[in-house]
């Protein structure tokens, strides 16, 4: 399988762009299920597993540097 | 000994006011001294205030005798400590020559089927991605910072020109044909490297990328995680400075700007 070219890379980030921005704007997934399919079908799978972890990684990277993680205080084991 | 004695009473002339002192230098020695084993001093200072002439010169005389004794050590201190210091730059000099025609050689194809090593590359500055075609983002964003790079420093003309050079860490897939496809969208310049993978395996070896192939799909596709730099390699072939994510294509040209300006040859 030949690695995409410029154009479809480009059609690729678009196309995350898109389904992003649809659920920054959105509590749940589901108004964002269309622009989720344009979004598998311009991309290679194994792009969308990345993609995916991507934005879960930055998602916690923003809740992390807004100090919503907080150390645990006991130092008992659990 | 002379010399050591006759300083008391020359201390104790200096230490009288000025017109005290013409007036002293007149007096018989016997006079001044009334210091112990004072008999001996006394002829001698007889003898030597029978000259009439003030003693400060000769304090002078000792103290630039002593000062140019003085600089004349430090001279040669600082003369040895010059030769040494030439003496380490020699060693450094041949050390770095040895690495510029051993180290991180590389055989490896163009993505016009040619063979290339390092020596392709002497006299050329040289900038280096290592990376794969499958790439998701990080390999196209940083390749367009390289190549804005180059085309930051194609723009000055009295700068030399850089060589940015893609070297495949996916040797499996990128073939030839492969890196031919994917440099093209980059700049005309940007040359696709590739091998087999013990050649691929050794380059990466000479330069520290680490990289390792992630697992296998439905389709067979994968992610190669591999670290992230760009390397700078002066025309001597040296390693010379890599950067990372975080510089700007602005920073990177401003470093190889500094590197230009003060590179040396080691080579002849």
């Amino acid at each position: 399988m030949a690695a995409p070219s410029m154009k479809e890379r480009q059609a690729c980030w678009g196309a995350r762009d898109e389904y992003w921005k649809c659920l920054d704007e959105h509590e749940d997934a589901g108004p964002c299920q269309t622009l989720r399919r344009s979004f598998e079908a311009s991309c290679p799978q194994q792009w969308i597993k990345y993609f995916d972890k991507r934005r879960d990684y930055l998602k916690f990277k923003e809740k992390f540097e807004a100090g919503q993680f907080q150390p645990s205080n006991t130092t008992a084991k659990s | 000994m002379l010399k050591h004695r006759s300083i008391r009473p020359v201390l104790l002339l200096l230490a009288q006011p000025p017109k005290a002192q013409r007036g002293l230098s007149q007096l018989k020695a016997s006079a001044l001294l009334r210091t112990p084993g004072g008999e001996a001093l006394h002829v001698r200072c007889r003898l030597l205030s029978g000259q009439g002439q003030p003693r400060g010169p000769g304090l002078r005389t000792r103290l630039l005798v002593t000062a140019l004794f003085g600089a004349g050590l430090g001279g040669a201190w600082l003369a040895v400590r010059a030769e040494k210091e030439r003496e380490q730059q020699r060693r450094r000099t041949e050390a770095l020559r040895q690495a510029s025609v051993g180290q991180g050689d590389f055989s490896l194809l163009d993505h016009r089927g040619q063979a290339r090593c390092k020596a392709d590359f002497r006299g050329q500055w040289v900038l280096m991605y290592f990376g794969f075609t499958h790439c998701p983002d990080i390999c196209p964003d940083e390749l367009e910072k390289l190549v804005q790079v180059v085309r930051q420093l194609e723009a000055q003309p009295n700068l030399p020109p850089v060589q940015p050079i893609f070297i495949t860490v996916d040797p499996a897939r990128d073939d030839v044909a492969a890196m031919a496809r994917y440099v093209q969208d980059f700049h005309p310049r940007l040359l696709g490297l590739t091998g087999s993978a013990e050649q691929v395996a050794q380059v990466s070896h000479s330069y520290r990328v680490y990289y390792n192939a992630g697992p296998k799909d439905e389709d067979q596709d994968y992610i190669v995680d591999h670290s992230i730099a760009i390397y700078l390699l002066n025309p001597d072939g040296l390693f010379t400075d890599y950067y990372g994510r975080a510089r700007s294509a602005e920073q990177i040209a401003d470093s190889v700007r500094r590197h230009m300006a003060a590179f040396r040859s080691v080579l002849h």
